[in-house]
């Protein structure tokens, strides 16, 4: 009976209870004015109200301990962030986009509330991917064995999405304390829920989950609402499992204010939303228990208008955002390395191969820090550390908390990887973020997601992540096994990215990758890992800084640009030039394309005259298409013919070896059009 | 028969009109009085020795507001002694996993506070996933589904009436 439960109208205290409703009434009169600042042109375009969904966003942000947990609202919680602590004003900066918001000064989409301060976090609008950042983080309050929990709230229809799925297997599959909240209105814009899901009640397709306590409640209700909350907290609390609560409610309005529901939803629906109206049935129930008068509850209406008028002077006074300010805070500074400032060194021993220096720094760095930790599929099992063995003997050494596999998910990979860097800036996170490079794919949303983190949320938020993938070819793996994706991954700015072709160098490079604060993207050369053309000394110490390129051999007559697996064949090729033509090829490795050494590129560049960019990805649209039109614009005047490239061609990579020697360049193939741009 | 209210939200549409037709196939029998569950108090309906409680199911197994607000003064009552006879308005085709649920809450609640249950029904004839009136292989009360078998509304709501003849006293 609902008696014995912890909330109920007649026992709950007048102070409480007037506190719900002030809170409750706030939100309301914000939700109904949003849309007036955007019939003035003053801002709030995207507006999802959450009229409808009052008793489960009441509640949501009365369980939320700031001092503990980690909340992630989604863009219709507006009295979620309310009930967490939100100020009007807070919530007016956000809604118009103004300097003061606390969510990222106006950066990210309005109605997306956060408060990072508070661990309110500034999630996506890709809506639901936060799920993983909940699981991500929820991974750390366990591991740290600190009190808390992680809630995640969303609505019923972003459940659809895979990386749901796998958000909630992964909490299931670790128990963790992981309070999954689905606030079902039964639209997801305009599409009814029946076409989401077989069952309508979408937490209901996760019964079988082991280690997982599903709740419903009614949404619209305050009371159910808050016990139905308070109870799942306990439960992850006693048993150390996540819960998955789902909120009936009901959608008052449109989607959002460039939706117009009254093309799908007939008459009798359009009422009955409204009849249902959470605030109307918690006044009801307050004045029909004789909890407060009438006049007491005008008067706290009253005092919330004013509240609100208030907040909305204080918003239209309050600054916007500079234009200036767009290039601040897209990734923090890095890690600056005091004794290889170049990261060049003379170190004269027996040379490693690129696996080992790989290998050996990662486990250097463990020990020098106790906060870093690497997951990803196949990386920790027995004597197995890794498809091509780069962890082996890790978890041996630094335990199954700090290494361990992650399922065949890469979006789960990368996306707690970003949810487990939010629990403090302390922490450094590798992933193998794919078996292969170009398994990539499908963790390309919560990649993106995490390339825009820092910069959205005005520098709150620093995913401290370095991702390392196998790349590239020559070793007759076709498809999914042998493409190079820098690419696609150079377009986005918030990453990192390098692409090391000797072990000094991956050593040094990923050393400053995880010292650094920010996303770094590591590309590892894999044929080259074994190679004893990589193979070279390495100091134990030795760091590469971001943005060094390295010259490999110097020339007089033209320059090379590359890195990666052609690194090699480029000098090669610069050694029989030299050797039968007698010209000067110089030869730069990049070794870090963002930042981009363009210092090193035009020096070059403008003692040669001539420039050949050469890659293993594709020509079209690869990296060396940015390298040739910077180049070119920066200088033309210096250039005695054409920027050349050298690469792949526009195909995928052929399995079959002759298929894939057509395809991928070569020295001869670099060769020849050294020679050609020579002879220009 | 001993006092007999019909308790039911005026508001309604569909429910209304099942009240009114069991109010009028009772009445040969007995007069019973029709009371707006939005308005009542808790004396009113504690002075009915026999109680005939009509509720939809809202959307997936919920009460309806109306019922809802009462339920805090419900819980507060002793109902030993009561006869109780509940009749649900649900869409079997439309939400078959929560078919008649409201009426399954209230028989709980009513249960729970010491009233005798009257007026069970077979389910046969009744295609669903699943409902929470369901008790032993019958409803908790008459289901009554107006969007796929609204023609057979009349027949069993007069089935229904005179089984209440027999089990009210």
């Amino acid at each position: 009976m609902k008696k014995n439960r912890k909330y109920h109208i007649k026992t709950t205290g007048k102070k409480t209870l007037e506190k719900w409703f002030r809170l409750m009434t706030m939100g309301r009169i914000l939700d109904d004015r949003a849309p007036n600042y955007l019939k003035q042109a003053i801002g709030w375009s995207y507006h999802a109200p959450f009229a409808g969904h009052d008793g489960i966003q009441l509640a949501i942000g009365q369980i939320f301990d700031r001092e503990k947990d980690h909340l992630f609202p989604y863009y219709r919680d507006m009295l979620t962030a309310i009930s967490a602590g939100l100020t009007a004003e807070e919530i007016i900066y956000n809604g118009i986009s103004k300097d003061l918001d606390v969510a990222g000064g106006g950066r990210h989409m309005s109605n997306h509330f956060a408060k990072p301060e508070w661990n309110v976090h500034n999630v996506s609008s890709c809506t639901g991917n936060h799920t993983l950042h909940a699981v991500g983080v929820a991974r750390a309050i366990k591991k740290y064995k600190t009190p808390g929990i992680a809630i995640s709230s969303q609505g019923e229809s972003s459940v659809s999405e895979g990386y749901v799925y796998e958000a909630i297997n992964g909490a299931s599959n670790e128990k963790l304390p992981v309070l999954f909240v689905f606030q079902d209105n039964g639209y997801g814009i305009s599409v009814p829920k029946k076409d989401q899901t077989a069952r309508r009640k979408v937490a209901d397709n996760f019964t079988g989950f082991r280690n997982l306590k599903i709740m419903h409640c009614n949404g619209k209700d305050v009371f159910d609402s808050m016990n139905t909350m308070a109870e799942a907290r306990e439960h992850i609390e006693e048993h150390e499992e996540p819960v998955i609560v789902q909120a009936n409610c009901v959608r008052i309005h449109s989607h959002s204010n460039s939706d117009a529901h009254d093309l799908y939803r007939d008459d009798f629906e359009l009422n009955y939303v409204k009849e249902y109206d959470p605030l109307a049935k918690f006044r009801r129930l307050l004045l029909r228990y004789e909890r407060f008068t009438e006049e007491e509850l005008d008067a706290i209406e009253e005092k919330m208008k004013e509240m609100v008028r208030k907040a909305h002077k204080a918003g239209m006074a309050a600054p916007d955002p500079s234009p200036e300010s767009i290039h601040d805070f897209v990734i923090p500074e890095p890690y600056i390395p005091d004794k290889y400032t170049d990261g060049t060194h003379n170190y004269d021993a027996e040379s490693k191969k690129l696996i080992q220096g790989l290998n050996e720094t990662l486990k250097a760095e463990f020990r020098h820090n106790p906060d870093i930790y690497i997951w990803g599929q196949d990386v920790a099992h027995k004597e197995k550390g890794g498809i091509f063995n780069v962890t082996k003997g890790m978890q041996q050494e630094f335990g199954k908390e700090r290494v361990f596999n992650a399922p065949i998910a890469e979006d789960f990979i990368m996306g707690t990887a970003n949810g487990m860097s939010r629990f403090n800036d302390k922490i450094r996170i590798v992933v193998e973020g794919a078996e292969f490079a170009d398994y990539f794919w499908p963790a390309m949303e919560a990649f993106v997601e995490t390339t825009h983190d820092y910069w959205r949320s005005r520098g709150q938020f620093s995913p401290n992540i370095t991702i390392r993938l196998a790349s590239g070819g020559y070793i007759g793996g076709g498809l999914y096994h042998s493409q190079n994706i820098e690419g696609s991954i150079t377009t986005f700015p918030g990453v990192r990215v390098v692409y090391p072709s000797f072990a000094d160098d991956a050593a040094g490079l990923l050393r400053t990758c995880i010292r650094s604060r920010g996303l770094n993207f590591f590309m590892e050369p894999k044929a080259l890992y074994n190679s004893p053309k990589a193979a070279t000394p390495i100091p134990d110490d030795f760091e590469v800084p971001f943005g060094k390129a390295r010259i490999r051999r110097e020339g007089e007559d033209l320059t090379i640009i590359t890195y990666g697996n052609t690194t090699h064949m480029c000098l090669e090729a610069a050694l029989k030039i030299s050797g039968e033509d007698g010209s000067g090829v110089e030869v730069i490795d990049l070794r870090s394309l963002i930042p981009l050494d363009k210092e090193t590129i035009l020096a070059s560049v403008k003692k040669t005259g001539k420039v050949l960019v050469v890659h293993e990805d594709k020509v079209f649209s690869g990296f060396g298409a940015e390298l040739a039109a910077q180049i070119t614009d920066k200088a033309f005047e210096y250039l005695d013919g054409p920027v050349k490239r050298v690469g792949s061609t526009f195909t995928p990579v052929g399995f079959n070896r002759i298929l894939e020697g057509a395809i991928l360049p070569d020295t001869d193939k670099i060769l020849k059009a050294a020679r050609d741009l020579l002879e220009y | 028969m001993k006092k007999t209210g019909i308790v039911f939200s005026f508001n309604t549409h569909k429910t209304s009109k099942i009240a009114k037709r069991i109010s009028e196939a009772f009445e040969d029998t007995a007069k019973v009085e029709m009371v707006n569950v939005e308005e009542i108090r808790p004396e009113q309906f504690l002075g009915y020795e026999n109680l005939i409680c009509g509720t939809a199911t809202w959307f997936d197994g919920e009460l309806p507001n109306h019922w809802d607000e009462f339920v805090p003064d419900l819980e507060d009552m002793d109902l030993k002694g009561k006869n109780i006879a509940i009749f649900g308005l649900g869409d079997q085709k439309g939400y078959p996993e929560n078919f008649l649920d409201g009426m399954g809450i209230l028989a709980e609640l009513f249960e729970a506070l010491g009233a005798r249950l009257v007026g069970f029904t077979s389910t046969e004839g009744y295609a669903y996933e699943s409902s929470g009136a369901e008790r032993g292989g019958q409803f908790c009360g008459l289901g009554i589904d107006y969007e796929t078998q609204g023609s057979k509304n009349k027949e069993r709501v007069n089935a229904w009436v005179e089984k209440l003849k027999l089990e009210f006293r």
